[in-house]
């Protein structure tokens, strides 16, 4: 490293303005890594907070909690696939409503089945289903103003649910959820308005629909034939996120611009490097013609760069994270993890190095012969 | 050839050949020498006559299409790129042009630099060789300016220093004045035959001034790739 870091003394002008940019996108990365994080946890974080496996969706080419709509003999037949230690049926359907002080809320409501695995961890409140008609709520409403021992109505169907408790913070699509026993769930779903006239009860036929069927599985060999006989499509739970609305679109764009972005500080740093490389060519068959191998000097080169976007990286990456903790505090969909940003730098580093390596090797390609005068 | 021996350079019926078909040129045509380790051999000739072609072979930097070098006692005309490269890091010393000093490092760096080219980190013993040298150049006050803060003289110098920081066999000296006026260009010539001395190195020089012969033990007229006449310094120059 000794002609790099005296060539980094000596140019600094030239490298801190490419350092810029590379810590420039440095910064972008760590703030689109927690974007991208943001995003997902905003989406999936009611799914990864789920105990199950593997869901189970009614057949279609795209699965999605949205449209599956699975029955009591799906769900029954499931309980008898091998393999398959754990079942129960999964409502998902989602309401405007209005708090009891008027306040306009979107919520899912997740219909579980009281007592089985998917029932949430309750922080507060009174325990799932202790009341026919009460609610388990996603920490995220007690932020948007909703108490225990509110009374959320849902518009058009006037279902009124009782909050009597709060989990931990879980989205779908990024709308709160509310865990409500099956039977609650189905009735705000299927029954008609306002619930079964005075002294009537909803037909039991209601109360045979869910949406998809979580699963807990032991051994997943027998699933494909199961989803055939059965007329599902079983995916694993991280799998069933692209079935969440949106996911697969807001986590491919922000790929895309983290793919972008990586691909043209690859190119930034190959052109600065390709055009340093030319500049110096002269030098380069200089020290050549003096007894350096072709080796060392690609390898003091590689030092030079490594030191460059290490450096810049290492101060953008930094800054991003000090900019993400504030936006973080701020309750917008972000989330800084150190595993996306380690990645996400790791990836800029090597595609900066893999860029500066396509252009320092045509040092191999300098003749010394042009260190004599009379063989420029 | 034996390594003790007093020869630091010599060329064997060293034909180059450059281009190919219709283009092809004879650079340097059987040429024949030997410069012994402690003298002074300059070399004038027209441009185009070879004197820059004679350099590259004798630096490792053109094989021949024929002919042999040694080079304290390697031949080198049969090595690999990678062995060529050795014997320029360890028993050859270049001095270029005034401009090929590395523009990044002070004088004393341009010194350390072949140390480090050869795979090692200075040690004392090192550091006090290339702070040596460069006092004996007159250098020693300029250590750590960098090219541009030298005058065209000074960079001279220390090309001549670094040249001989590797303890070579042979120093090949490439118009060493061609950037300089006649007075700077006369102190070089005289250094370097002085350091030929001292040194006991084997020195070609190639030159196209004809007034700086003066400390040649020998001069060697070349033309159309041939060495036409071979004799002492004060002879060639009457001519």
């Amino acid at each position: 490293m000794f002609l790099a870091l005296r060539d980094l003394a000596f140019a600094k002008g030239r490298f801190a303005l490419m350092a810029t940019v590379i810590l420039l996108v440095a910064f972008l990365m760590v703030l689109l890594s927690g974007l991208s994080s943001g995003l997902i946890e905003r989406n999936v974080s009611g799914i990864k907070l789920m105990k199950a496996t593997h869901i189970a969706f009614e057949f279609d080419d795209t699965p999605s909690y949205v449209n599956s709509f699975v029955d009591k003999e799906m769900w029954e037949a499931w309980a008898k696939v091998p393999g398959v230690n754990a079942m129960t049926p999964l409502g998902n359907a989602t309401f405007n409503a209005r708090n009891s002080d008027g306040t306009p809320l979107t919520i899912t409501l997740w219909g579980i089945v009281p007592g089985t695995f998917m029932e949430p961890t309750v922080l507060t409140g009174a325990p799932f289903a202790s009341d026919p008609r009460g609610i388990i709520i996603s920490d995220e409403l007690i932020q948007k103003g909703v108490e225990v021992g509110d009374v959320i109505r849902l518009d058009r169907v006037l279902t009124e649910l009782k909050v009597i408790g709060t989990a931990p913070h879980a989205n779908i699509g990024h709308i709160p959820i509310a865990y409500a026993p099956l039977p609650l769930w189905q009735e705000a779903t299927y029954g008609p308005p306002g619930g079964p006239p005075p002294g009537d009860e909803l037909p039991k036929v209601l109360f045979d629909y869910a949406s998809v069927i979580a699963l807990q599985v032991a051994d997943a060999a027998g699933l494909k034939k199961a989803d055939d006989e059965i007329g599902t499509v079983t995916l694993t739970r991280e799998e069933s996120f692209n079935a969440s609305p949106a996911y697969r679109e807001e986590v491919l764009t922000v790929f895309m611009i983290q793919g972008f972005m990586i691909i043209v500080s690859a190119l930034v740093v190959g052109a600065f490097f390709a055009v340093w490389t030319i500049q110096r060519t002269p030098e380069i068959g200089l020290v050549k013609a003096l007894g350096a191998s072709t080796g060392y000097l690609i390898r003091d080169a590689l030092a030079q760069a490594l030191i460059t976007l290490v450096s810049a990286i290492a101060v953008g990456g930094i800054a991003g994270y000090l900019m993400g903790r504030y936006i973080d505090s701020t309750g917008v969909a972000f989330k800084l993890e150190m595993d996306a940003i380690t990645f996400t730098v790791g990836m800029l580093l090597a595609a900066g190095l893999m860029g500066a390596a396509l252009s320092i090797r045509r040092i191999g390609g300098v003749d010394p012969i042009i260190a004599l005068g009379a063989e420029r | 050839m034996s390594a003790t021996s007093s020869i630091g350079l010599s060329a064997r019926g060293v034909t180059l050949v450059l281009g190919d078909g219709d283009q092809q040129i004879t650079a340097l045509n059987d040429v024949a020498l030997s410069v012994s380790k402690g003298e002074y051999v300059a070399v004038v000739g027209p441009s185009g006559s070879g004197k820059s072609s004679l350099l590259a072979v004798c630096g490792g930097l053109r094989t021949p299409t024929k002919g042999q070098v040694e080079i304290g006692g390697v031949e080198i005309t049969t090595l690999s790129e990678s062995e060529r490269t050795a014997v320029r890091r360890r028993k050859i010393g270049f001095v270029f042009q005034q401009s090929n000093l590395v523009a990044s490092l002070s004088a004393l760096d341009q010194l350390l630099l072949m140390v480090h080219v050869d795979g090692r980190s200075p040690t004392s013993a090192d550091q006090d060789r290339a702070r040596k040298l460069l006092d004996s150049v007159g250098l020693a006050s300029r250590a750590a300016r960098r090219p541009g803060q030298l005058s065209g003289g000074e960079c001279q110098r220390i090309g001549i220093a670094r040249a001989l920081m590797n303890a070579p066999d042979v120093l090949l000296v490439d118009e060493p004045t061609s950037m300089l006026d006649h007075n700077r260009g006369r102190d070089i010539v005289k250094l370097l035959a002085t350091q030929t001395k001292e040194h006991g190195v084997a020195t070609l020089m190639v030159t196209h001034d004809a007034s700086m012969l003066e400390w040649a033990d020998r001069v060697l007229r070349m033309e159309d790739g041939r060495v036409l006449a071979a004799g002492g310094a004060s002879a060639q120059a009457a001519q």
